[in-house]
């Protein structure tokens, strides 16, 4: 691993745990009812919700263990690492999958030479070791920087907390402007799921009567700062909301998990929140499914494909490729819950090739793959609240989120030029880093002066909109380019279109006339477009619906061709509004594996 | 030196938290503390003895010491920059190098002393002027360029904080050379414990039982922003 001692934390200990864990689960220490793949959000829920149950189940999980007591190293300061927690360029890992965790990215190596197109790189050393290294896990097709953590807990070890609901204008999106179809079921069928979510595992934020976002059962919300207070009440005019944060967080406690605690504010939370207060799958979920004794859990394991019984035509289980030993097994069980994230979970059943299935399971429709979305960002505008310019930092980050403006487009109104909508993110007041400095001209005392004037007086937001859900961006499986244990990559066929090209140039606009209503000074609006995948909130791919020749999914994420397969993660999703999408995974998750339950139930 | 572990893992053994181990080596810990200690001398990796009196001296006149704090010099930013230097690819390394080396040498033209034996004024003078840009009015962009980021290239991949080998220079080398190490400068200095904690007072990574932030939020009239309560 690390060549400098003084750049990261000793993983031997977990390293070891991890090996020893793979080595001592094998297809013989069965039986299990439910297989479920991947330990993120959705493998999280699933394995949680099954093992609550009473339900025999065995988590296949990619990547090694997580030890969340040292590998969230949430109160760092930079100071305390000589390289200020940037990684020399051999050290890096998050390279084309492109992610702005820190500043700007760290390294070239000529392996990437080939890759350069894609994007530019990143990697800091609180991350690095979660996500995955490029030359493993190629890509190819159109840019597109997947971001992939392959870890016990995946992604929402170092997620972003923005924990916000799909409401009645994602669910029936298509009979509002009449662009391809509507959910199969609205808003009503996944509240009660939305609402045992938020109990189980805690959020906050404050109730609105929003429809575009609607209310959740909230714990203590995270107050504005004088800035975004400030802001709030310039566009309010405008008869836009700026509402506090709604974050995956539990700020009053949560019952009966020994793992969480509750926030304690530091604002550190995306390396990670050593106390459990933010939400992480392994502290909220896989370790209390684990300690019910109902659930096995694999480390090391590579799901490659399902693999069909040919007697029933059922799954009759999933081949793993042990990532340390290379060695292949076949584990069975009743049902498979995939849940390795939207594309990887579409990726392996692209690649669950079979007579009966020539054009991988589940694909009869010939649309698996098909309907890629995400949200498209990059616009965003910056400038300083003058109620702040010169006076005394105070403590303005103490919290998991910054604010949240939602879509005000085509709720009520209808816009000239685009569909759907956008929503902002952002905030202000001063933070650890005062990323102004960059911009602010000069030098010498005066230089230094000015950065400290407008330190607590910054303020910036940025885009996030929903890309329209088309077929034709889509993933298929590359022809000859495979992973390093030799899994077809995935190639992928994505552009945005003019509807999401004018949305980001309405955008921009809005930024800059709400930072002008806000009488800020020195407006900076960057009108750019992010490249594909930057949001990380793919969707899609293995769309729900009543239709099977129309989607691949049935309405509860089972498989149309072969019953027995359930979707966890978001690639059932029809189309992803401009929310995040974590919350409705978990949501939609505990509702599939209800239904799976009574499944279960019922057949023996 | 502070000794933030020691707080955090106080605090979280305060928490209910167990034992933490260090993440840093206790080595790793004690050489950045000599580091950061200011009479400590440097290890220097690339840069030679005399060049790192010249960026010493660069980096104080870019963030100097001032009335409220000390400057780039004390917060160590030459060795810094030693040290990013020291895993640059050898292209940018290269042109920063030359970069320093033209700075220098203009010094020299019109002063008659390096950098280093600069006066105050002189040091003024010369960085005025080569950061004359920064406040030129800017054609404004084509618009043309500005399209979605479908097809066009990525901005390549170095550390961007020492410059950019790949990107066109579209300026002058004295001018880019001051971009350039202003930029690490600025990072440098505002990621160390003197641009943290003594420049900028931050007043966060901390606990607090509850987050306030404008007190008319919980109904008094804030004292610093001066917005009143609603009645
Ligand atoms: C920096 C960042 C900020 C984010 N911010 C937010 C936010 O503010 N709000 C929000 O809602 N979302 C946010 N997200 C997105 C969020 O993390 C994801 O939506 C969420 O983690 C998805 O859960 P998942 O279970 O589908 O996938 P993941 O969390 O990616 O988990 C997938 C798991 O499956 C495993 N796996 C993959 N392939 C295989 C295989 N073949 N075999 C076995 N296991 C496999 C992986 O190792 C991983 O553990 C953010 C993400 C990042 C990276
Ligand atoms: S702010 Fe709260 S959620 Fe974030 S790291 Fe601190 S305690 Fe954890």
């Amino acid at each position: 691993m690390a060549t400098d001692p003084t750049l990261d934390i000793d993983l031997a200990d977990v390293l070891q745990e991890s090996s020893r864990l793979a080595a001592s689960v094998t297809p013989a220490s069965g039986p299990w009812d439910a297989i479920v793949v991947g330990s993120g959000a959705a493998g999280g829920m699933a394995a949680y919700q099954l093992a609550m149950a009473g339900i025999k189940v065995l988590v296949l999980e990619a990547g090694r263990m997580v030890d969340h007591r040292r590998e969230y190293r949430t109160m760092e300061w930079p100071y305390e690492s000589p390289r200020r927690h940037r990684l020399p360029p051999d050290q890096r890992r998050l390279s084309v999958a492109e992610y702005e965790f820190l500043d700007r990215p760290y390294g070239n190596d000529p392996s990437f030479a080939k890759l350069k197109k894609l994007a530019s790189y990143a990697g800091n050393s609180f991350t690095r070791n979660w996500v995955v290294d490029e030359k493993q896990h190629p890509t190819t097709g159109t840019p597109y920087s997947w971001v992939r953590a392959r870890v016990l807990g995946g992604k929402t070890n170092f997620w972003g907390r923005v924990a916000i609901r799909y409401g009645p204008l994602q669910f029936q999106a298509a009979s509002r402007d009449g662009f391809d179809i509507d959910w199969p079921f609205g808003y009503e069928e996944l509240k009660p799921y939305y609402d045992k979510v938020d109990v189980l595992l805690g959020v906050s934020g404050t109730r609105e009567g929003l429809d575009q976002v609607p209310d959740g059962i909230y714990q203590r919300a995270h107050k504005l700062n004088c800035v975004e207070v400030h802001f709030k009440d310039a566009v309010a005019k405008m008869g836009r909301r700026l509402i506090p944060g709604r974050a995956g967080v539990t700020t009053d406690g949560v019952l009966g998990n020994k793992y969480r605690a509750q926030c304690v504010g530091r604002g550190r939370c995306s390396r990670g929140c050593d106390i459990g207060a933010t939400f992480h799958s392994p502290t909220a979920l896989i370790f209390p499914a684990r300690d019910s004794g109902n659930m096995t859990l694999r480390p090391y394991s590579i799901a490659s494909e399902v693999f069909l019984d040919p007697a029933t035509g059922r799954a009759g289980g999933v081949r793993v490729i042990d990532a340390n030993t290379r060695e292949v097994m076949d584990f069975k069980a009743k049902v498979v819950v995939l849940g390795a994230g939207c594309l990887d979970s579409t990726r392996i059943l692209l690649n669950s090739k079979s007579p009966r299935h020539p054009d991988g399971m589940g694909n009869s429709s010939g649309l698996l793959g098909c309907y890629l979305s995400e949200h498209h960002m990059g616009p965003r505008g910056s400038g300083f609240i003058p109620t702040r310019i010169g006076t005394e930092p105070t403590l303005d980050d103490g919290r998991p989120t910054g604010p949240y403006i939602p879509r005000f487009r085509n709720v009520t109104d209808k816009h000239p030029d685009f569909i759907r909508g956008y929503h902002f993110q952002g905030g202000g007041g001063s933070s650890e880093f005062p990323g102004h400095a960059n911009d602010m001209p000069g030098f010498g005392k005066a230089f230094k002066a000015s950065v400290r004037k407008y330190y607590p007086a910054q303020f910036s937001i940025g885009g996030f909109g929903e890309v329209l859900p088309r077929k034709e961006n889509r993933i298929t499986l590359d022809d000859t380019v495979k992973d390093a244990w030799g899994i077809p990559a995935v190639r992928f066929h994505y552009r945005f279109s003019d509807n999401e090209i004018k949305m980001a140039k309405d955008m921009a606009d809005t930024a800059d006339e709400m930072l002008r209503a806000a009488g800020a000074e020195n407006i900076k609006i960057d009108p750019t477009m992010l490249p594909p995948g930057w949001s990380i909130h793919e969707i899609g791919t293995a769309r729900m619906g009543d239709d099977p020749k129309a989607s691949v999914t049935d309405r509860f994420c089972r498989l149309h061709d072969v019953p027995n397969v359930y979707l966890a993660d978001a690639a059932p999703f029809v189309s992803g509004g401009t929310q995040n999408t974590t919350w409705s995974i978990l949501a939609m998750c505990w509702r599939t594996m209800d239904h799976l339950k009574e499944e279960l139930r019922t057949r023996t | 030196m502070k000794m933030p572990l020691v707080t955090r893992r106080t605090a979280l053994k305060a928490l209910g938290a167990t034992a933490l181990l260090p993440w840093l080596t206790d080595a790793g810990l004690a050489e950045f503390a000599v580091v950061q200690a200011k009479k400590a001398p440097p290890r220097l990796k690339v840069l030679t003895p005399t060049q790192y009196r010249t960026v010493d001296a660069l980096v104080e006149a870019i963030i100097p010491r001032d009335e409220r704090s000390p400057g780039a010099s004390e917060a160590r930013v030459a060795d810094y920059i030693d040290l990013l230097l020291s895993e640059a690819d050898a292209p940018l390394r290269k042109q920063w190098l030359a970069g320093l080396h033209a700075l220098d040498a203009e010094a020299v033209t019109r002063f008659r002393a390096p950098l280093v034996r600069l006066s105050e004024k002189q040091m003024t003078a010369l960085l005025t002027d080569v950061s004359r840009y920064e406040t030129a009015t800017k054609p404004a962009p084509d618009p043309a360029l500005q399209v979605a980021r479908n097809e066009q290239p990525q901005p390549p991949q170095v550390d961007t904080l020492l410059g950019d080998v790949n990107l066109p220079r579209e300026r002058p080398l004295l001018e880019a050379f001051f971009a350039d190490t202003k930029q690490a400068t600025i990072h440098g200095y505002y990621t160390s414990e003197i641009g943290i904690q003594q420049d900028l007072r931050y007043k966060g990574n901390t606990f607090v039982p509850e987050f306030v932030g404008c007190e008319t939020e919980v109904g008094k009239d804030c004292p610093h922003c001066g917005r009143k309560a609603k009645a």
